[in-house]
């Protein structure tokens, strides 16, 4: 834990609330924006708010042997993963006789090239309703994988899972995010604009 | 290969893409994607893929101001409560206390 955070978090843990503002200002950014990648923008104030009130509740319990916001991402993806708790499965474990059309189209003049894949709103929309249909625990892995760039140690510390658990649900959401974008794709919900040119 | 088989592919293909593979394990992978069109289109999107999340990744959505003031205030009304709830057991032991001593049931100073 680094200094100011430790301070702050042994002061708001006594009851200093302008400790606790300050924790709250420093590292809201990180919560909210997690909420949002694993519950959509819908849900992620108020899954926030409530990871903020589960904070100030537990500061006493911190004992400082992570990082604070090792802690914090735990509280946060925690509380997450509760409001999905009565999600059923969504992924499809098998496959047909061949792969379904799993693709993202190249965009026009940028083939294979990432950096042509410009992010839009259209298609960061398409990403979070893909990302809806990946099941919960395989979202979260993704989130804190690929979008927090959290290494395999730090994702299985948050999830609170062996390091070959991380993998495998990182794994998994990964081929389900590609499933579900894809689908999106062929349903003609947003035809071509994943990797259209923007 | 069975639809299991064909899902263990398609993770190790993400794999590749993701970079996470190396050795043997890599260069079987890399040989199938080389000599399957179908392992092609499937390592490019997944790069694709994982471009879009790096890149959603870099943003830093702007928290609305009522997540914070809402978690202040909860704090707030918690420890005004902490507060009182201390000062008025406190208040409340005093007046036990000099009952207890009114009553002689136990004599001043002794250990409670």
């Amino acid at each position: 834990m680094t200094s100011p955070d430790n301070n702050l978090v042994q002061k708001a843990a006594r009851g200093d609330v302008e400790a606790f503002a300050r924790l709250v200002r420093n590292h809201s950014g990180l919560v909210y924006r997690v909420a949002m990648r694993v519950l959509g923008p819908q849900d992620a104030q108020d899954a926030s708010q409530e990871v903020w009130l589960r904070v100030w509740r537990n500061l006493k319990r911190f004992r400082g042997e992570s990082a604070f916001s090792t802690w914090l991402y735990k509280i946060t993806v925690n509380t997450c993963l509760n409001a999905h708790r009565r999600e059923q499965t969504r992924e499809a474990r098998e496959f047909g006789d061949e792969f379904p059309y799993l693709t993202i189209p190249i965009p026009p003049g940028g083939e294979y090239d990432p950096e042509a894949a410009v992010l839009t709103g259209e298609r960061r929309a398409e990403i979070f309703r893909a990302l809806e249909r990946v099941r919960a625990e395989h979202r979260a892995a993704l989130v804190l994988r690929h979008m927090e760039g959290l290494s395999y140690a730090e994702v299985a510390q948050i999830l609170e899972v062996p390091d070959g658990t991380a993998k495998g649900w990182v794994s998994r959401g990964r081929a389900a995010l590609l499933v579900a974008l894809s689908d999106g794709n062929q349903d003609g919900e947003s035809p071509g604009n994943m990797g259209g040119a923007s | 290969m069975t639809g299991v088989d064909r899902w263990e592919v398609l993770e190790r293909i993400g794999a590749f893409a993701a970079g996470e593979l190396s050795g043997e394990e890599a260069r079987e992978i890399e040989r199938f994607i080389l000599e399957d069109p179908e392992g092609q289109r499937l390592a490019a999107s997944y790069v694709r893929m994982l471009a879009l999340l790096g890149a959603i990744g870099e943003e830093t959505p702007e928290v609305p101001e009522a997540v914070i003031n809402h978690a202040l205030r909860r704090a707030y009304v918690s420890a005004f409560m902490r507060q009182a709830e201390e000062f008025f057991g406190g208040l409340g032991r005093a007046y036990l206390d000099a009952f207890v001593y009114y009553f002689g049931l136990k004599r001043p100073g002794t250990a409670r």
